[in-house]
């Protein structure tokens, strides 16, 4: 392994450990990581149940913080802000797809991929503007004012990717985003989301058991026992 | 955006958002009719009240505490001139509906004719002012109710009204045609052990009261005047009225001022007891009040100004205790919205907990689903309030088409049952503001929860 | 006699009528005979001047029949100062009565009850029915408190029938505590017995009636033995007053204070 320069990397554990309690007893979740997660790659990090992978994703999601150890995302020391910081700070900089594709039931298809751009506190017209674009880029412009519950699971899900990259983020983070669709709309998805990483610079982790989303790994980070097993980089295509 | 959220989130699961507003509308409704219920027998009260006594009275200084036991001695001397003093002032004069003397006075009456006599509490009023007075209805509460005159007849100074009670006791059952009357228990006669018939001594020279008015029930009323020398006058009784409270029926006469006057005061200087005084709107009493009590200082008098409210302390102790009724009921119905909102806004939260961590992943801070929740609560508590208070105001004016009666305490007599819907602004602005503070602060504990949950678990949560 | 010295001067007025020198200004036939004399003159048959006591029996009768029998001791002296006389009135029957007391000063009557030691003032209020209202007429003192004009001569039917003649006079009250407002009086010619008076109040209607009989001589004149007043108002009511034992005493006007009230009740 190459170690990388901090610009390269979107993602930088230092000797990362989370440790968290289970009604009384202390799990330790990740133990001692440190490796390096490059820029604008398919990153995926793979390993059985219980091996710490969701609790990893967690902490690189910036929806958790670490109990020791140092963990940079985007170049910012994540356990230096407080809740408030650290919510603005996924705001602007990481997205999520969910396995369950987790939109709002009482938004519209439009509404939901508009919502984040809400949040930044974007003027309506350029939201409105990149609102339409991000549909169109995921090929549901039609099925702006469809709610959740009339569209299927891949059309959802799309909306859930054009949700996540309608803010431009410099992160996107992937919990299983196949694991609820079959091959066919799984292949779909993965295309799409190429698509998308390309057109916007993004760079993607995931966290899954998909093989064939894993075939599609540009780096593969192997865990065990919530320490990093294994490191797989393949060439850039 | 927040609005859009929070009203799709109500409209979401419709059946338990609208048992909610239910809740809080009839919680509304409740309060509206009992407030206005209240604002009625307020009103009613203080109608009785001023239609009884005016709004103020004059009366010589010392006269309120103790002329009960020396009515003469707290005469106000000159009443005419301060009669006029009064009803000339420039401040006073276009605020002033009624200014009229009366006398107070008590005594013994008696129907000599079965032999029978009790004390009795009498008051002389100028029989024109006195019907004027008994119209008096600045709140329009008395509009449906039956108009008598006065029992008082200015051309015959002799007639007066007397409590159902004093007539039954004087066996005036039958003339003054009073219903439910018990047959008279035979009176006792006491016949000492040498009895012995009466002397027989001429008695054709005593004057009888001329029998002009033989049909019509009379009365001899008998009382102590100024100097303490006895004093005895005919009451034509005109008719017996209920008078609500027992100790008043079985006591009271209405008689007219000329006849109290002559009474009270026999050869002495014909006074008044008290000057009595009605306004328009009783809103100007503290400032009618305060110019009387300037203007008697000013001119040296030794008078004193009571309200209706001194005169008939029953009237603050009834309207207190209503309105301590309505605040506890009012509390209870806030209680009940507190937590129905509690509830409703709590489920809400668990159900939508993933979506809560779904949010606050993609950056929506702690504060922003707190006022979310918050927001949902509001308008929960704006729709039922709106509901709530306009449903109850329609209920309402129905309520008082339906034509029901009640006999309130203190009165003698059914009367109309109305709600005071007219001017009711204020209350229905509370009990509105009202309605959505509490299921506002009924939605901050639930808001909080969720606000405060950890995200991961949060994304956890199905 | 303490009458005496007014006895010369009816003789005087009456000699020079005979004489028929007029010295009056009075040009009618009896004259001389002013009504202020007659009213003196028959205070003086009712009442004697100096103190006394003397017993009293009432009768009430009540549409006839006999209602309540009272008995009373009097002891009665006149204040010199108010021309009042002051009574104190002891009971002494029916036996549930004995030792309570009457104090009767001017206008003002007192009653002390010996099972309560305790004297309260009965008020004119409390006078107005009843054998209270009583008082005012036995002890109403004419030429003190009323002016009075003679109307005429009358013929007048006396308690028991009997015509008498009498100068028929009409009192109004002079003084404010005057107890009536008016009183006719008819007043025997000769004898300056008074035979009948009407009280009346001050609306003008009769109050009471009284008829005075029984004429006895005691305590240096003839007096009425017997008063029966007739109550004009509640018409049922006729009250017998029957007097006797008089006896002059040396009435002490200490008596008539309330603390001695206790002390006077138990003798």
């Amino acid at each position: 392994m190459t170690p990388l320069t901090n610009e390269d990397a979107v993602v930088s554990f230092h000797e990362v450990g989370k440790v968290y309690d289970d009604e009384g007893l202390r799990v330790t979740a990740v133990k001692n990581v440190s490796f390096d997660i490059p820029r604008k790659r398919f990153a995926m990090i793979v390993g059985p149940s219980g091996s710490g992978k969701t609790t990893l994703l967690n902490l690189v999601g910036c929806i958790d913080t670490p109990t020791s150890g140092r963990l940079e995302v985007c170049g910012q020391d994540t356990g230096a802000l407080d809740d408030r910081a650290l919510t603005d700070f996924r705001s602007k900089n990481v997205a999520f797809v969910f396995q369950g594709f987790n939109l709002f039931p009482v938004l519209t298809a439009y509404e939901n991929v508009e919502y984040p751009l809400l949040l930044l506190g974007v003027g309506g017209a350029e939201r409105r503007e990149r609102t339409l674009a991000m549909l169109d880029s995921v090929g549901l412009a039609d099925k702006g004012r469809h709610r959740p519950n009339q569209l299927s699971g891949g059309q959802k899900q799309r909306i859930a990717i054009a949700r996540a990259l309608v803010k431009n983020p410099a992160l996107v983070l992937a919990d299983e985003p196949t694991a609820n669709l079959d091959t066919h709309t799984g292949a779909e998805i993965i295309a799409l989301m190429r698509k998308v990483q390309r057109e916007h610079s993004a760079s993607f982790v995931f966290s899954t058991h998909d093989p064939q989303l894993m075939s599609h790994a540009d780096e593969t980070f192997v865990l065990r026992d919530g320490e990093l097993f294994d490191h797989r980089a393949r060439e850039a295509s | 955006m927040f609005l859009k959220i929070a009203f799709r989130n109500i409209l979401r699961n419709g059946r338990r958002s609208l048992m909610t507003l239910l809740a809080i509308a009839v919680g509304g409704v409740a309060i509206v009719l009992f407030g206005e219920f209240v604002g009625f027998v307020q009103a009613s009260l203080e109608t009785n009240a001023v239609q009884n006594v005016g709004h103020l009275t004059v009366f010589r200084r010392g006269f309120f505490d103790y002329g009960a036991g020396d009515p003469a001695g707290f005469g106000i001397a000159n009443y005419e001139e301060v009669t006029g003093l009064v009803e000339n002032d420039p401040e006073i004069r276009p605020l002033l509906d009624v200014i009229t003397p009366t006398v107070s006075l008590s005594g013994v009456i008696g129907n000599f004719e079965i032999d029978t006599s009790k004390t009795f509490l009498g008051t002389g009023y100028v029989p024109a002012d006195r019907e004027k007075m008994q119209r008096w209805d600045e709140h329009g509460v008395a509009q449906r109710r039956v108009l008598q005159d006065s029992g008082l007849r200015a051309d015959d100074e002799s007639r007066g009204v007397v409590g159902v009670g004093l007539a039954r006791v004087l066996g005036l059952c039958a003339p003054l045609h009073i219903a439910d009357c018990p047959p008279r228990p035979a009176p006792t006669t006491w016949v000492a052990a040498n009895a012995g018939a009466a002397p027989d001594v001429p008695r054709e020279s005593i004057d009888t009261e001329a029998a002009a008015k033989a049909d019509i029930p009379r009365l001899d009323m008998l009382a102590a005047t100024a100097n303490g020398a006895p004093n005895v006058m005919s009451l034509y009784v005109t008719r017996a009225e209920p008078q609500g409270a027992r100790e008043l029926d079985d006591n009271v006469v209405v008689m007219s001022f000329a006849l109290a006057q002559k009474l009270l005061y026999g050869r002495g200087e014909r006074q008044a007891t008290g000057l009595v005084l009605q306004l328009h709107r009783t809103e100007d009493l503290t400032h009618v009040r305060g110019r009387l009590e300037a203007l008697f200082q000013a001119h040296g008098l030794d008078l004193e100004v009571r309200d209706f409210a001194e005169r008939q302390p029953f009237y603050r102790q009834a309207v207190g205790m209503f309105s301590a009724i309505f605040l506890f009921i009012a509390l209870i119905m806030g209680m009940i919205v507190l937590f129905t909102v509690v509830n409703t806004m709590g489920t809400s939260v668990v159900e939508r907990t993933s979506e809560i961590g779904t949010a606050r992943a993609m950056g929506l801070r702690r504060t922003g689903v707190r006022r979310l929740f918050v927001l949902e609560g509001s308008i929960l508590g704006a729709f039922g309030a709106t509901a709530g208070v306009a449903t109850g105001q329609i209920v309402a004016m129905a309520f008082n088409r339906a034509g029901a009666t009640w006999t309130p305490p203190g009165s003698a007599a059914p009367v109309p049952l109305e709600v005071l819907t007219a001017h009711a602004g204020g209350l229905l602005a509370g009990v509105w503001v009202g309605l959505v503070v509490m299921a506002t602060i009924a939605a901050v504990v639930p808001a909080n929860r969720a606000a405060r949950l950890q995200v991961v678990d949060a994304l956890r949560h199905v | 006699m303490i009458r005496t010295p007014r006895i010369p001067r009816r003789t005087f007025s009456m000699g020079l009528l005979a004489a028929g020198l007029s010295l009056s200004v009075h040009t009618r036939a009896d004259n001389a005979v002013s009504a202020k004399d007659i009213v003196t003159a028959a205070d003086g048959v009712r009442n004697p001047l100096a103190p006394f006591r003397m017993s009293l029996l009432l009768v009430e009768y009540k549409s006839g029949q006999v209602h309540d029998t009272v008995g009373l001791a009097v002891h009665s002296k006149l204040n010199a100062s108010t021309g009042q006389y002051r009574n104190l009135v002891r009971y002494t029957a029916p036996a549930r009565d004995v030792g309570k007391l009457v104090l009767l000063d001017g206008g003002s009557m007192w009653f002390y009850d010996p099972a309560s030691k305790a004297s309260i003032r009965i008020s004119a209020q409390q006078r107005l029915i009843g054998q209270a209202s009583n008082g005012d007429v036995l002890t109403v003192n004419l030429a003190h408190d009323y002016s009075a004009k003679i109307l005429g001569e009358e013929a007048v039917a006396d308690a028991d029938r009997q015509t008498r003649s009498t100068w028929h006079l009409d009192l109004t009250a002079a003084t404010r505590d005057a107890a009536y407002a008016r009183l006719e009086t008819w007043i025997e010619k000769d004898t300056y017995h008074p035979i009948k008076s009407k009280f009346y109040s001050d609306s003008g209607r009769v109050l009471k009636l009284a008829y005075y009989r029984r004429y006895e001589t005691a305590l240096g004149g003839a007096r009425p033995m017997e008063t029966i007043i007739v109550d004009a108002v509640d018409s049922h009511l006729v009250t017998k007053v029957t007097a006797s034992e008089y006896r002059a005493e040396d009435v002490q006007d200490t008596w008539f204070q309330r603390d001695s009230l206790p002390r006077f009740s138990e003798e």
